[in-house]
């Protein structure tokens, strides 16, 4: 961390100077010294009135009042960075971007692809792209509509476009990076010129990410001579940081407990975490990153398996650090590389070795190729230990300083040995009253409540329900006017009724205005979310007509694309719409940022 | 009078002839229940509101309400079923039950954990079949019990048609039930006599049941009825008439001296073709006399106390127009079953099976049930008939079927028998379903029989038949106070222990001893046993020598019952 350049006795509260110090401290000369005159020139301007230019950014986060340069700047160089999120890593990506090249004389537009209109790409000059892969290959739900343009036979020529490709992903599924990938391919195929190389990011991406914002930003920069390298230029016309960006905090665990009733064949977590002072400033919506640590009894197994057990370091290492339970076919070569293994090499060389990893943990590779290893060959095939998102399923109005969460614990058998999720089943197995976890906030400022008069339309099944719970709590407190629609499926109603009672009292207080339910395993024939949306699709558009937003959460496979689907055919049946005219409809609400998805 | 009744009867007089607002309550999605006043009027359509009592303790913890499902009880008079019917029956417990069917100590079927979302597809299933739930519980007759009694073949074709005649005439006429669960048309209005000719309005004060015995066999315990009918044979096995019996039943109120099992006492005879008329006029005058204010004092039984049998007669008589003669005389034996095959006149052979306690579940390593008895089913000509006693009877199976059915029974570990004290053992339903168990029963009563078994054994009484019921409260539903050995559930693991009655079931018991445990029941009993071996007389019965033997003192009826209690000698 930069030194401190403001002192503590100057004429500021402590939390001010500490504001302060965290925009100076690590500002450039070049900030600085703008700053020195901006803030003179302020003093001017307000004592001769309406030469003042204070003007406020269009950013809906509340951001803070942007100034522009009193004295009138060289104009930057402007720069187009498009990001493709579902969860808010890429979008946090292109804001840091945003701000490390505005230090380096550029002007930064930060485009979230869910608005990006193809016109805006062919008058770029330089074109960015950071981009994440969801679903199975899939482009994250919000970016849809563009992705298709950009695949599409309309998409614009891009002679000139100098451009440069981020993937985001996650080696663990078998489309790496997929979008990232094919839009890099698609930029250069339309005539684009790509001036910095691809880098796909698995799911520890900060280092590798940052790496490459710096060299793409080099290669993109424009050559800067003498004189231009003293001109200030500033720009704070971009959107704010998100509220990501503040580091893991500790929180303790007040209430933990399985939901599902103990005939059910499902156990789902309601978590409660309390936090030492002020919880991180969550909205509705938003989610907390869980760090979980690795099932101490799998790790023995694999140390076993590795021949390394006693070594204590590595295990306390493996258990709180390492992924090791992924089977990612990366980490399947290293293995071959490392360990020169004739068989894994030869199940590489076969081609087989990607349908090979399917249901197989990083066990199973060890304990079907066996081979002398040592630490470090199993640091190499491993990655380190991502936290898991939950949406929280609390609003701070209700519950105060406190986040909970609803954690639907992973079983499964798979190739002879039971197996369970890290991070749910650290909650289910591992953790209990009293003992402290890591969170981080992660917002989603996509999936956030609109005004409190405006009615919403919820779609929550399973765990899908957490955020809604959050949404509900906080229509409650802020006694929001407008109706509310909760949709919840699960299995049995009798064992898998999530949050039941509170749901019951929302109806009677009012915070909720109606409820549709889906059990799918109560009756011979299985009855989803879906099916009752079909059912009660009349009234369901009358509410859309009347301006309703529509939210789903929950699963990314299944369920979401079913539930679009049937607004899709709802709209054609009520309306008497074309297939076509219908899908159309349902963009116009994603455009309009009133089909809103949070799935995975 | 009328603003002291109790609850219920406002309940039935605002329900528009039982439909209170149980279609709205249907469409409840987020709630398994129904509201209170509903839950009182479902009964008369045959439903229970309960929930998993096993559950309770975790509910609220983890948010959700009770574990609430219904149980559904058929009407099948004298527990007669096709193989079709008891087909569909069993499909539905499979498909919206919880995959068990239950046989009552009253000849009919129950499903237990149904919840409200499936009730209607249920009920409809049930009407596909042929079958009806209506009035099964409630205050209304409930389902005509009839001895199902396959040797005199000619006297149970008539005990039987009297059976359903009655059964028939006195059902509620009310168009509710076809309308809530069949989605019939709303049938509105209609004048009171219209509706409801012999009920009205209010229906009866109480739940009423009619039985039928045909002599020897005492098998449907027609003195624990409100009314009964003891078939008279001539000499060919003709039924020339019926002793008729009022005023007994079983349910009572621990610590409440004035409520009581009771004992139905012989009114009159008549002719066959008079059995409905004096029926109606039965139920109508419990309608008009019986106490609407206590639903504690409502049943026949404490009418007739209360009236005197004399008045009561005389009244029957007058509504009827049919004169009463004096009773016949009439032995009953027993009020067990008879295992295994046993051939009519007719020469069709009937093959009744020891269903402990009921319940027919396909039990691991144990009987399959449910698959043994759809297997047979499936191939079966005859009827299939339900016992006062839950057992199964497999009816009218021509002499060239019996083998395959064997086949079956062995195939399937059915049970043709048991030890003679198992083989004389009802235990109720208790926990976890029924809201009123104060103890466990029917999970409870195997485990001691076996250790009960046991010790008979060591004072070489194995081969003793001895009648031992179980019920998890007072309400008597095993009919425990008729039993020799008696157990009611007084709190967790606690049971009263109740010895003397009649092994030909005329005789109620009497409380032996208090609040025991397990070890407590067992050490009561095993002195008993042992002093029963050396003493007892030449087929003296286990009940009658408890009281010779002065363990006990003998209750003469109801009235009696609570009276000079407790253990006279212990061992
Ligand atoms: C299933 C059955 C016991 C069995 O294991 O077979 C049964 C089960 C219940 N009886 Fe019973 N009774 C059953 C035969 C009896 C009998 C025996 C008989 O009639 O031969 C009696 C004693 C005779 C009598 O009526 O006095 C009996 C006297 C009661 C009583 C007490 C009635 C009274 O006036 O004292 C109640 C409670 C009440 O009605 O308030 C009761 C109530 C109940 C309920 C419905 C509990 C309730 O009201 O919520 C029980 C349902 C438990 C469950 O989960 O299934 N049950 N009940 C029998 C069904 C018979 C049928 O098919 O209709
Ligand atoms: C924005 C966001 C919000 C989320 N909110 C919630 C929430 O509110 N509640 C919630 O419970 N989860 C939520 N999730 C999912 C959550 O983050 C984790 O992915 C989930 O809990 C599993 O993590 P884990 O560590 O327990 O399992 P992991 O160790 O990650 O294992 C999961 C993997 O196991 C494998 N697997 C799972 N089941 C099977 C099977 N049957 N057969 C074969 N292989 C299988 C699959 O490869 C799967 O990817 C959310 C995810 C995101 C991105
Ligand atoms: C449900 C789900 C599906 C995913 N599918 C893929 C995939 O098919 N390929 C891939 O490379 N990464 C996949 N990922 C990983 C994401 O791309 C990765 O988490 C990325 O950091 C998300 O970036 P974002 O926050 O900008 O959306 C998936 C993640 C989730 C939760
Ligand atoms: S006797 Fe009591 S416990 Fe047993 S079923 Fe009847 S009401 Fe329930």
């Amino acid at each position: 961390m930069s030194s401190w350049p403001i002192p503590g006795t100057a004429p500021f509260a402590p939390e001010e100077i500490e504001i302060l110090n965290r925009v100076v401290g690590p500002a450039t000369p070049v900030q600085r010294a703008w700053l020195a005159g901006f803030l003179a020139g302020l003093d001017a301007a307000a004592s001769a009135p309406g030469t003042a230019v204070l003007a406020s950014a269009a950013a809906p986060q509340g951001a803070a009042l942007a100034p522009q340069p009193v004295a009138p700047a060289q104009p930057a160089e402007p720069l187009t960075i498009v990001y493709a999120t579902e969860s808010g890593n890429s979008e946090r990506l292109a804001s840091d971007m945003a701000k490390a090249a505005r230090k380096m004389n550029l002007k930064p537009t930060v485009i979230d692809m869910a608005d990006l209109e193809m016109s805006e790409l062919a008058s770029a000059k330089r074109l960015v792209f950071i981009a994440a892969t969801w679903g199975e290959g899939d482009p994250p739900g919000r970016a849809v509509r563009a992705y298709g343009e950009l695949m599409g036979e309309a998409a614009p020529r891009l002679e000139g476009v100098q451009f440069g490709v981020l993937a985001l992903g996650d080696t663990a599924y078998a489309d790496f990076c997929g979008v990232g990938k094919k839009i890099d391919a698609r930029l250069e195929q339309l005539g684009g010129k790509r001036i910095a190389d691809r880098v796909d990011c698995d799911l520890d991406f900060d280092e590798p990410a940052g790496k490459w914002i710096d060299s793409a930003l080099k290669a993109l920069a424009p050559a800067q001579d003498a004189a231009s390298s003293r001109v200030i230029a500033v720009d704070f016309g971009g959107k704010p940081a998100p509220a990501g960006e503040l580091g893991p905090v500790e929180a303790e665990i007040i209430g933990l407990i399985d939901l599902n009733s103990s005939q059910s064949d499902k156990e789902t977590y309601h978590l409660e975490l309390s936090f030492e002072g002020a919880a991180p400033q969550y909205k509705p919506g938003d989610s907390l990153d869980l760090y979980a640590e690795n099932d101490p009894a799998y790790v023995d197994d694999l140390l076993k398996a590795a021949g390394l057990t006693s070594d204590a370091a590595l295990r306390a290492e493996l258990i709180k650090n390492r992924d090791v339970t992924t089977l990612s076919l990366k980490a399947v070569e290293t293995y071959a590389e490392v360990t020169g293994h004739q068989y894994v090499k030869e199940l590489l060389a076969s081609g087989k070795a990607r349908e090979w990893i399917v249901g197989r943990q990083l066990i199973d590779l060890i304990q079907q190729f066996p081979i002398a290893l040592t630490a470090d060959h199993l640091r190499k095939v491993t990655r380190p230990l991502s936290p898991r998102a939950y949406s929280i399923a609390s609003s701070r109005r209700e519950v105060g300083e406190e986040a909970h969460l609803l954690i639907s614990a992973v079983r499964y058998q798979a190739f002879g040995r039971a197996r369970k999720g890290v991070a749910s089943g650290y909650v289910a197995d591992q953790l209990k009253k009293g003992q402290k976890v890591r969170v981080k906030l992660r917002p989603n400022r996509h999936f956030a409540l609109p005004a409190p008069d405006q009615d919403i339309i919820m779609v929550g099944p399973g765990t899908g329900i957490a955020p809604f719970r959050a949404f509900v709590q906080e229509r409650r407190a802020t006694n929001a006017t407008g109706r509310s629609w909760l949709f919840f499926g699960d299995r049995q109603f009798t064992h898998d009724f999530l949050y039941q009672l509170e749901w019951q009292n929302a109806l009677k207080d009012g915070a909720l205005t109606r409820m549709d339910v889906a059990f799918s395993r109560d009756t011979p024939e299985k009855v989803y979310v879906q099916n009752r949306i079909w059912e009660q699709r009349r009234d369901l558009i009358e509410w859309l007509d009347k301006g309703a937003y529509f939210y789903v959460c929950g699963d990314a496979k299944a369920m979401a694309k079913d539930v679009r689907a049937t607004l899709v055919k709802a709209y054609a049946d009520v309306k008497g719409l074309s297939a076509e005219a219908a899908e159309k409809a349902v963009a116009g609400l994603d455009r309009a940022h009133r089909y809103l998805a949070d799935t995975y | 009078m009328a603003n002291d009744l109790s609850r219920n009867e406002r309940i039935k007089e605002a329900s528009e002839y039982l439909r209170g607002t149980l279609a709205e309550g249907l469409r409840e999605e987020i709630t398994g229940a129904i509201i209170e006043d509903d839950a009182q009027l479902v009964k008369f359509h045959g439903m229970y509101l309960q929930d998993d009592r096993d559950l309770r303790p975790e509910r609220g913890k983890k948010k959700m309400e009770k574990a609430f499902a219904f149980m559904i009880r058929l009407r099948i008079p004298g527990g007669v079923c096709t193989p079709q019917q008891f087909l569909q029956v069993q499909h539905v417990a499979q498909t919206y039950g919880n995959h068990t069917m239950r046989l009552t100590t009253r000849q009919t079927f129950q499903l237990h954990g149904i919840i409200k979302s499936n009730l209607k597809a249920t009920m409809r299933e049930i009407d596909r079949a042929l079958l009806t739930t209506i009035a099964a519980c409630g205050d209304v007759n409930r389902n005509v019990m009839c001895n199902p009694n396959p040797l005199q073949s000619r006297a149970y074709r008539a005990a039987y048609d009297t059976a359903k005649a009655i059964s028939d005439h006195l059902l509620p006429a009310t168009p509710a039930y076809r309308e809530i669960w069949l989605d019939g048309e709303r049938i509105v209005g209609g004048e009171e006599n219209v509706v409801e000719p012999i009920y009205g309005k209010t229906y009866l004060p109480r739940k009423f049941k009619v039985v039928i015995a045909v002599p020897p066999s005492n098998d449907v315990d027609v003195f624990a009825h409100d009314l009964g009918y003891i078939a008279i044979l001539d000499e060919n096995g003709d039924v020339v008439g019926y002793n008729v019996t009022v005023g007994g039943g079983m349910g009572m109120t621990h610590g409440q001296p004035e409520t009581y099992p009771r004992t139905a006492e012989v009114m009159g005879f008549c002719k066959p073709q008079d059995a409905v008329a004096v029926a109606e006029a039965v139920v109508t005058v419990q309608r008009d006399w019986g106490d609407r204010s206590d639903r504690a004092h409502a049943r026949l039984k404490y009418t007739i106390e209360d009236h005197g049998l004399d008045a009561f007669r005389a009244e029957v008589e007058k509504r009827s127009g049919v004169k009463l003669d004096q009773p016949k005389p009439f032995t009953f034996d027993s009020t067990g079953d008879r295992y295994g095959w046993t051939e009519g006149e007719d020469g069709n052979g009937h093959l009744t099976l020891f269903v402990q306690n009921g319940r027919i579940q396909d039990i691991p390593g144990g009987p399959q049930w449910m698959t043994g008895l759809r297997e047979i089913a499936q191939m079966h000509q005859g009827d299939f008939r339900l016992t006062a006693n839950q057992n199964i009877i497999i009816a009218g199976v021509a002499p060239d079927q019996r083998w395959d059915i064997d086949k079956l029974v062995e195939q399937y570990k059915l049970t043709r028998d048991a030890s003679p004290l198992r083989r004389n053992s009802m235990a109720c339903v208790a926990l976890p379903t029924c809201g009123l168990a104060l103890a466990e029963s029917e999970r409870y009563l195997p485990d001691l029989v076996t250790e009960l078994e046991e010790r008979l054994a060591s004072h070489g009484l194995s081969d003793g038949e001895i009648i031992i019921r179980m019920t998890g409260c007072p309400n008597g539903c095993a009919r425990p106070y008729l039993a020799e050995i008696g157990l009611v559930g007084k709190a967790p693991g606690k049971y009263n222990l109740y010895l003397g009655a009649a092994f030909d079931g005329s005789r109620l018991s009497k409380l032996f001893a208090e609040d025991l445990d397990h070890k407590g029941i067992v050490s009561a009993l095993d002195p008993i046993f042992a002093a029963y071996m050396s003493e007892r007389r030449p087929g003296e019965r286990f009940g009658d020598y408890t009281i010779r033997a002065g363990f006990i003192a003998q209750t003469s009826n109801g009235a009696d019952f609570h009276n000079n209690t407790g253990a006279k000698r212990t061992s």
